[in-house]
């Protein structure tokens, strides 16, 4: 096979593709037309993946900080350096130092590694992925009313929906392939619900878009269930032998004030009741929204509600699906990446599952979970982390928070693993080079819980090692008995660890694309719907009744405006492989030129009333601080809605400071700046 | 036209007379997954060469147009600035080259070669480039779902454009045909044998029955054409358009005859910046950026109007003697939101369906 079939590492879609080859490079991509989820589809990014290997801004040598800049030098000496710093902080300061995170990008096998190296080798339960407060929020509901983090179904069913909710995302952005799917669906005659304060792509295409006041979606919901109920549109015989708590559910939702849920939306009443038809008397309906969307877990409990109220989890073309944004955002929490979860989702805080993880890994773990990237980044007083691994994650360039940088300042250690020199290097003591996209082969989890393989196309450039193996090579150093000869030796491990990868290796995975887990010795094939059988499921669904009296917003006539934050087109422009494409920077770019120090986007009619121009300078103010930025005027956003991109830190910051739970919505009023004389 | 007939089992020889002429011989290779793919001969995989399987993806265009080109080596600074132009005329080969893609090099060679002006770097790599046409004629194998070359008159047998076409007659004979001098100097191998009239014949009737066996046979471009010269297509059909492109640029990337390219200078090493030439996509928002960059949405509308403007439009096919589009298909199967040619031209023949979902206010 010259051309090797692997797996695209940009959004969570996991899109298939081969890689191009000559002379020991890259040179181009197509499509592999039989991937069940993409079939012969790649979006922007996919097309360009291939760029990124070949960049000359790679890094090619361990770096050391010296007085005068940094120096290249051996892995030995990179190693030797990395052991007596991180045995004088742990000595000094104790173990929970040290913190470990992690891109949402990371292979399994690599994410694996650091966090067995965090709280096995050194000692700290501070381990995180830096994806962010909304994954945890939703991998939180999710265990807790269903019992899987995951999607239910498979993106390929998404044909066989036949009425499809998008909640919050501008899909055919983060995830295109599966708006793809999403707009052919509606074109063979699925209907389609979007929900959300801005319009976009797929939006266009709904049947009923409800753009809704901002963060009133859990009201949507809870009204939704009420059209459900009060019509019987739900699935009784579901509600009665797999779920709990239904007859509670269904008194609640039954109680619920449609009109008033309605006005608080922002909706006209008929419009609310007309897509809750629609939802409940789909034959399959699937729901789909963003990890990294702003919600709150109240918002993810009405919509898995709504799965479970219509007998939608389980059903082929129907159910839940989480969709990550990051390519392995799904694998890394899988694999025990967070201070809350050990590998396999089993409690950090609960002894027994401690237990059963030290004697895997024949040591004590830390006693309690740790602290994740956004409480470490958001702390006031800096200084209790003295030891920070930034695993391709670069919380300088992409976090947000004036706090960031005062931590790692604070820091004795700083180590960074990436392809490339990020912002954060600035503050690093060491930089290791890692190896890029199609230069090893290892295993990324796919937002449809697909494991997949990533082929080694060409060999890294000489001097760059796995993630992996560094990883190993320190845990050696380190003293740790560990023997990891290969990438597909530490899955093992993991397969060993987690029983839903139980039947997961690579040899497995090498055949066809890759296996969506459960995927067990008596399930070899993967599981393509979560629990379609009863038996599938860990216990009963649990149903979370809407409240009796929903909090309603008290407006303040001094702040009017709510202020939104999210992903806009040009979300990724700080992502490194965005960075070192031609095409892509040029992509996802091109709004900065007309905008260079970000902006704010404003209905017309607000902006008219404002008398605010297109382009125009205007300042942001909340109770808690003020942000100058431009204008953006733009029927896209609803009135009364301010959005701003998560790219403008500044103005994040500025309006509210930085706290571990970043309020979604803020409200705020916007002055026209009159320009200093 | 010059036709021979050859043995099926002596096929491949033609591949390692070229290769033994010096020629880098890329072919279609089968991959995993169901994919296939132009790689490069070797001793090692001749063998592997796959005759019969569907059009790959990725269009063999390549090799006369890459997509990234080096154009100019540039090194120094101010006075000392010193320019060193590439100019790469690899020898290669393509054998098992469609139809269709034929058509698109030829529609390549009129645009670089045959306007105002003539592009050296195509010229250069396009005269020591090498054509060997192979017929499709397996309908469900060589000729996909989404293959309509019929409409655009541009198979599945290439009538020009080629040095040497083979057609698998059936029975184990295979009938070629040279297309330029180059291809009829490989008469002279020994298992080319002169064919008869009944060769012809069977040729010909093969034709004709392939003919009724394509599943996409009705993408009428005369209707479309004609609306899109006269101006006669409605903002609405062209919001429909836009609505479904996701902005992913891979029909431009998969089709055989996009042409657009961008310049960039990129760092190359120390002291050394490499100009290159990247293929382009108007499906993206930085092809044509909107000064004011408010109303994306419009943007992507009049994006996808030029794509087709670009392909169908009278003007330009007086230009370059030919519609922009040769039938491959391809376009319709990497669509995300199904806008490939022949969608669209029955979109431009019948006109939006309706209002717009969203233009009812959301309600149903």
């Amino acid at each position: 096979m010259a051309h090797p079939l692997t797996t695209c590492t940009f959004c969570g879609a996991g899109c298939g593709l081969h890689l191009e080859t000559q002379g020991g490079r890259i040179v181009g991509v197509y499509p592999s037309r039989s991937h069940p989820a993409s079939q012969g589809r790649l979006c922007v990014r996919g097309w360009h993946v291939h760029e990124i290997s070949s960049s000359p801004d790679r890094l090619r040598r361990p770096l050391l900080r010296r007085d005068d800049g940094f120096a290249e030098v051996s892995w030995d000496e990179a190693l030797a350096f990395l052991v007596e710093r991180l045995g004088k902080v742990v000595a000094e300061r104790g173990p929970e130092a040290v913190a470990l995170f992690c891109s949402p990008r990371c292979s399994n096998e690599e994410t694996y590694l650091l966090q067995k190296l965090g709280r096995a080798v050194l000692g700290t339960p501070n381990v995180d992925h830096g994806a962010g407060v909304y994954g945890n929020n939703s991998t939180d509901v999710l265990a807790r009313l269903l019992g899987v983090p995951a999607a239910t179904g498979s993106i390929a069913d998404l044909d066989r929906s036949d009425l499809i909710l998008v909640d919050g995302l501008d899909l055919a952005r983060q995830l295109p392939t599966v708006a793809g799917r999403v707009i052919r669906a509606r074109l063979r005659g699925a209907r389609l619900v979007v929900v959300g304060e801005r319009s976009h792509r797929v939006a266009e295409h709904a049947d009923h878009f409800l753009q809704v006041r901002p963060g009133t979606e859990a009201r949507l919901y809870a009204a939704m269930a009420k059209v459900v109920a009060d019509r019987g549109l739900y699935d009784r015989e579901f509600l009665r032998s797999r779920c709990r708590d239904a007859d509670a559910f269904l008194a609640a939702a039954r109680e619920v004030d449609l009109l008033a849920a309605a006005k608080a939306c922002g909706l006209e009443p008929e419009q609310l009741e007309a897509a809750a038809l629609a939802y409940g008397q789909a034959r399959a309906a699937a729901i789909l929204y963003s990890t990294a969307s702003p919600r709150r877990p109240e918002v993810v409990e009405g919509l898995v509600s709504l799965a479970l109220l219509t007998g939608n989890v389980g059903r082929t073309g129907g159910g839940l699906f989480p969709l990550a944004e990051h390519n392995n955002l799904q694998g890394v929490c899988d694999v025990g990446m967070d201070p809350d979860w050990l590998p396999g989702y089993r409690p950090a805080a609960s002894a027994a599952a401690r237990a059963e993880v030290e004697r895997r890994w024949g040591t004590a773990l830390p006693a309690r979970p740790g602290l994740g990237a956004a409480e470490v980044f958001s702390a006031a007083e800096p200084g209790r982390i003295r030891a920070l691994w930034l695993s391709r994650y670069d919380p300088v360039g992409t976090a947000t928070g004036p706090n960031v940088a005062r931590v790692l300042e604070a820091c004795d250690l700083v180590v960074i693993q990436h392809v490339f020199r990020p912002e954060s290097a600035r503050y690093a003591h060491v930089i290791l080079p890692t190896t890029a996209f199609g230069e090893e082969q290892v295993t990324f989890t796919s937002t449809e819980r697909r494991v997949q393989l990533v082929a080694q196309a060409v060999v890294p450039p000489p001097g760059v090692e796995p993630a992996w193996k560094q990883l190993t090579l320190l845990a050696r150093a380190l003293g740790a008995n560990w023997s990891y000869p290969s990438a597909a030796r530490v899955m093992d491990e993991i397969a060993d660890l987690v029983p839903f990868y139980a039947g997961i290796s690579h040899a497995a995975l090498a055949r066809g694309h890759g296996r969506q887990w459960p995927c067990t010795p008596d399930r070899p094939l993967g599981t393509r719907t979560l629990f379609a059988e009863p038996a599938d499921a860990p216990g009963r669904f649990q149903l979370v009744p809407p409240p009796a009296r929903p909090p309603e917003e008290q407006g303040d006539p001094a702040y009017p405006l709510t202020l939104v934050f999210g992903h806009s087109d040009h979300y990724w422009n700080q992502n490194v492989l965005v960075q070192h494409s031609e095409t892509l920077r040029r992509e996802h770019r091109f709004l900065l030129l007309d905008y260079p120090e970000g902006f704010v986007e404003l209905n017309p009619e607000d902006a008219k009333s404002l008398g605010v121009r297109e382009g125009e300078r205007v300042r942001v103010l909340s109770a808690e601080g003020a942000a100058v930025t431009d204008a953006r005027i733009t029927p896209e956003v609803r009135r009364g809605a301010v959005f701003a991109p998560f790219f403008a830190a500044q103005v994040q910051t500025l309006v509210h400071g930085y706290r571990p739970e970043a309020p979604a919505l803020l409200h705020v009023r916007i002055e026209k700046e009159v320009s200093a004389p | 036209m010059k036709a021979r007939v050859l043995d099926g089992v002596d096929v491949l020889r033609v591949v390692d007379v070229l290769r033994s002429q010096g020629y880098q011989v890329v072919a279609p290779f089968a991959e995993e997954g169901g994919d296939g793919a132009f790689s490069t001969v070797t001793d090692e995989n001749r063998d592997a060469i796959a005759l019969h399987l569907p059009n790959p993806l990725y269009p063999p265009k390549r090799f006369a147009l890459p997509p990234i080109e080096p154009l100019l080596e540039i090194r120094g600074h101010g006075a000392e600035t010193t320019f060193r132009p590439i100019v790469e005329a690899p020898r290669v080969a393509v054998f098992g080259i469609r139809s269709c893609d034929v058509a698109g090099i030829g529609h390549l060679d009129r645009f670089y070669l045959e306007g105002a002006y003539r592009d050296l770097y195509y010229a250069t790599r396009r005269e020591a480039l090498f054509l060997v046409n192979v017929v499709c004629t397996l309908p469900g194998v060589d000729v996909g779902e989404a293959c309509f070359c019929p409409c655009t008159d541009t198979g599945p047998a290439a009538r020009e454009g080629f040095d040497l076409q083979l057609m698998d007659l059936g029975g184990g004979e295979w009938l070629a045909l040279a297309g330029s001098q180059k291809g009829e100097a490989l008469f002279q191998e020994p298992f080319f044998r002169r064919g008869t009239p009944e060769h012809l014949a069977r040729r010909r009737a093969l034709l004709d029955d392939l003919r009724t066996r394509f599943k996409t046979f009705t993408s009428w471009f005369a209707a479309a054409i004609s609306r899109i010269s006269r101006g006669e297509v409605s903002e609405g059909t062209w919001e429909e358009i836009g609505r479904r492109c996701l902005e992913c640029g891979g029909c431009t990337y998969v089709c055989p005859a996009c042409t657009c390219f961008t310049v960039s200078d990129r760092p190359a090493g120390p002291d050394r910046t490499e100009r290159v030439r990247i293929w382009d996509s108007c499906a993206l928002s930085g092809f044509t950026r909107m000064a004011g960059g408010h109303n994306p949405r419009k943007a992507v509308h009049d994006r996808r109007n030029r794509r087709f403007y670009r392909k169908l439009s009278h003007h330009f096919i007086q230009r370059e003697r030919s519609v922009a589009c040769v039938g491959c298909g391809r376009c319709a199967e990497i669509c995300h939101g199904d806008v490939g040619m022949p969608t669209v031209v029955e979109l431009l023949r019948r006109g939006p369906t309706g209002p717009s979902p969203a233009a009812n206010g959301g309600k149903a």
